[in-house]
């Protein structure tokens, strides 16, 4: 191979891994080297070595916060059977269908600010859910639901749930109708009805998708921080109660002025959706290798 | 040869006697001066060319020729595109030469800020918020161009004293005092009818609210729509409690004294008798209380005349209901402090031409051409001298014109200069709700917050 066609492919690369090197690589060096300094923003950093990660192990709202996101988890697999029972609902050939596809979509393409925001006027003292609950006499007067510190959460997941919702069940939707017609008929034929049909043929046949959607919805939820930020306020919930890793860190590095302490967060962070991601990875290709 | 010289001296001779037959006398008579004595009126026009003379409002001296600075506001674009654009054509006659790049940040003109600084490239003219404690906080890290000594007394002697001495920080200035807010009170007089109150029996106290919510709930239900200042909760203990929040010396907190217990009280008896609505009591965001205000759900909400509009453009049938009232004083005695200001970067490359803009911004002119689109207030008593401000209001946007010179006389920033000031404000904070919804007793709450907070002083 000559000197020319050796640099060929590497040519073709450096766009992307220059693109790649300025807003992926330096960024998370800088934030590496920033979670050992005490840093501000406007004034230059200071090192201070391992200070911001013993102060976090010290911090209550930190671990109330780590508590939060994995507490939020629980988002992925209610999502995850959700998103299946809806995929085989749409999955159907009657007249319509593509429209109530595209309806259940419709979340996925809002705004999860605008979405947000309408989820607070929902859930207001005056909001739509005081006021079915009054008039169905379950409640005898309004309630501030998102200023009930046991409420905040639930609220922000079942936003996040319904937003993902649709953008899950069309994955779901494609993996169903890549299983072979035959093996349903093979099911009814050995006596299945409707339900073990599903749960003996299409739940397993799903296998990829729901190794893929665990992943990257896993990963959303230890990320959460729009739901919380316009549900609550800016506040991030009474007694901190929606306070979750990312909006720990935005508390922190942009109303506190402490960028430092917010990159230690972002590392601890960085380190727990590794983790989760190689395990999530082993999960997939175990599953592939079975089939 | 006889008969030639006798025709001669016959033409000769006719000639003569002709022309002595057309002539006058033989023997002129002398000339009678005669005078005439007439009114000559004339008109000349005369052409001046003047040569140009000092601008009155050109007060900075020595500014730099081809300077290139730039302005950032926060939040005033595009309603006030063209008045801020005619300011600076205003501002290029006044001082030409100089290019003014005009740049509007909005929600995130902190964090645009904090990067531009960080970046070494932040603005020459900032405008910055003096209810947000923005100006001592960039003043105390060194980044903004102290006043005192480059800017003249005359021109120092512009503005209201009470808002040139804001904001000091190591007794040096670091703000020229921009438009001003009067905090009022806006009232869905519809609420407080259907209540049995008038506008007449709007507390005029802080420690009057809670009574007057109670009657709001008990008579209509409704809950009122009351904010706290969560990221300034020190300036807000400050004004209503009449709470030192530090030692003379700056060596200890002392916020929670019997007056902070006491002010911390007040509102956790209103959130145990259920008369404020809890959402918008703890929101970081003013937008959630105007809007539940606007949406008709709030008796009345603390704000300044300027955001009428939003209760204009969005709900028309309040804006028919609406009133507004002063808003209720603390026990500090002071309403509150000034609302803007710009500042010159430290580093600046062109010092005179970023003072001079910030400046004429600034100057009795511009404040009151601003006044006049929009309810805001000059930081400059001489504007105050036009017939505008004398004029009887005719919107209710109008209202607070009146007495407005004399409020904004009384605006004052009364909270010392707190270090750690946005950590100390979070620990508070952090108390304040465990006071407020986790059944802490106040005073152990504030207790625990001094020691915390006494733990950052060095």
């Amino acid at each position: 191979m000559n000197k020319k066609t050796s640099l060929t492919p590497y040519l073709f690369l450096m766009p992307a891994l220059i693109v790649i090197a300025v807003f992926v690589l330096y960024p998370i060096g800088a934030v590496v080297y920033y979670s050992f300094t005490q840093y501000n923003i406007v004034t230059p950093p200071v090192w201070v070595g391992l200070r911001n990660y013993q102060q976090l192990l010290h911090d209550t709202v930190f671990w109330q916060a780590l508590k939060h996101s994995f507490i939020y988890l629980l988002v992925t697999p209610i999502l995850i059977c959700l998103s299946i029972l809806l995929a085989i609902v749409v999955n159907r050939k009657i007249p319509g269908i593509s429209a109530f596809r595209a309806l259940y979509f419709v979340p996925v393409v809002s705004g999860s600010i605008a979405v947000g925001i309408a989820w607070r006027l929902m859930w207001d003292r005056n909001g739509l859910i005081n006021g079915l609950l009054l008039s169905a006499n379950m409640i005898k007067e309004p309630v501030q639901w998102l200023a009930e510190p046991a409420y905040t959460l639930p609220i922000a997941m079942a936003l996040t749930v319904w937003l993902g919702l649709g953008y899950y069940m069309m994955i779901f939707l494609a993996g169903l109708q890549n299983i072979p017609e035959e093996l349903y008929d093979a099911a009814l034929i050995d006596g299945c009805n409707s339900w073990q049909k599903h749960w003996y043929v299409s739940v397993p046949g799903l296998r990829p998708q729901i190794a893929f959607v665990a992943v990257i919805s896993s990963l959303a939820a230890l990320q959460v921080f729009n739901e919380i930020f316009t549900l609550t306020g800016g506040l991030g919930g009474i007694l901190n109660s929606g306070v979750t890793m990312v909006f720990y860190l935005w508390r922190k590095a942009f109303r506190l002025n402490q960028a430092g302490m917010a990159s230690a967060i972002a590392m601890i962070l960085l380190a727990i959706t590794l983790i989760f991601s190689i395990l999530n990875m082993r999960l997939l290709e175990r599953g592939t290798e079975q089939e | 040869m006889y008969k030639k010289l006798f025709a001669l001296l016959s033409i000769l001779v006719m000639a003569s006697l002709t022309l002595t037959a057309c002539g006058g006398a033989a023997t002129p008579a002398p000339a009678t001066p005669e005078v005439i004595e007439k009114t000559v009126i004339q008109t000349q026009i005369v052409e001046v060319t003047p040569l140009p003379g000092p601008n009155p409002e050109a007060v900075i001296q020595n500014v730099e020729d081809g300077a290139e600075i730039t302005l950032w506001t926060f939040w005033l674009s595009p309603t006030f595109d063209e008045y801020i654009k005619s300011t600076i054509a205003r501002f290029n006659e006044a001082y030409p030469g100089v290019t003014v790049n005009w740049e509007d940040h909005q929600a995130t003109f902190q964090d645009d800020l904090k990067n531009a600084f960080a970046a070494g490239n932040a603005p020459d003219v900032i405008n910055l918020s003096i209810s947000e404690g923005w100006v001592s906080d960039y003043a105390t890290q060194g980044l903004l161009l102290p006043l005192d000594d480059v800017v003249p007394q005359d021109v120092k002697d512009v503005y209201f004293p009470n808002l040139w001495d804001q904001q000091v920080v190591n007794n040096a200035h670091y703000q020229f005092p921009w438009y001003q807010g009067i905090i009022v009170n806006l009232v869905n007089t519809k609420i407080l009818t259907d209540a049995g109150l008038t506008v007449d029996n709007f507390p005029k106290k802080i420690e009057e609210l809670p009574a007057f919510c109670q009657t709001i709930k008990d008579k209509t239900g409704t809950l009122c729509d009351i904010r706290l200042s969560v990221n300034d909760l020190l300036a807000q203990m400050t004004y209503e409690g009449g709470v030192k929040v530090i030692s003379e010396d700056g060596k200890a907190f002392t916020f929670d004294s019997p007056e902070a217990a006491a002010w911390l009280q007040m509102y956790v008896d209103m959130v145990n008798a259920g008369t404020v609505d809890k959402t918008a009591l703890v929101t970081d965001q003013d937008r959630v209380g105007l809007d539940l205000f606007t949406s008709g759900q709030a008796a009345f909400y603390n704000t300044g005349p300027n955001l009428i509009r939003e209760v204009r453009a969005n709900n028309p049938a309040l804006y028919g209901y609406l009133g507004v009232v002063p808003a209720p004083v603390g026990k500090s005695g002071v309403v509150g402090k000034g609302l803007m200001a710009l500042s010159v970067k430290a580093d600046t490359k062109y010092p005179n031409a970023s003072l001079a803009l910030a400046q004429f911004f600034s100057n009795p002119k511009s404040m009151l051409e601003f006044s006049k689109i929009v309810a805001i207030y000059p930081s400059t008593p001489a504007s105050y001298d036009d017939p505008f401000f004398s004029m009887a209001p005719v919107a209710i946007e109008d209202s607070a014109k009146p007495y407005a010179k004399d409020a904004v006389s009384k605006l004052a920033d009364i909270l010392p200069t707190v270090p750690h000031k946005a950590e100390v404000n979070e620990i508070v904070l952090q108390a304040v709700q465990q006071a407020l919804f986790n059944g802490v007793d106040p005073q152990k709450a504030l207790s625990d917050a001094v020691t915390q907070a006494n733990a950052l002083l060095p």
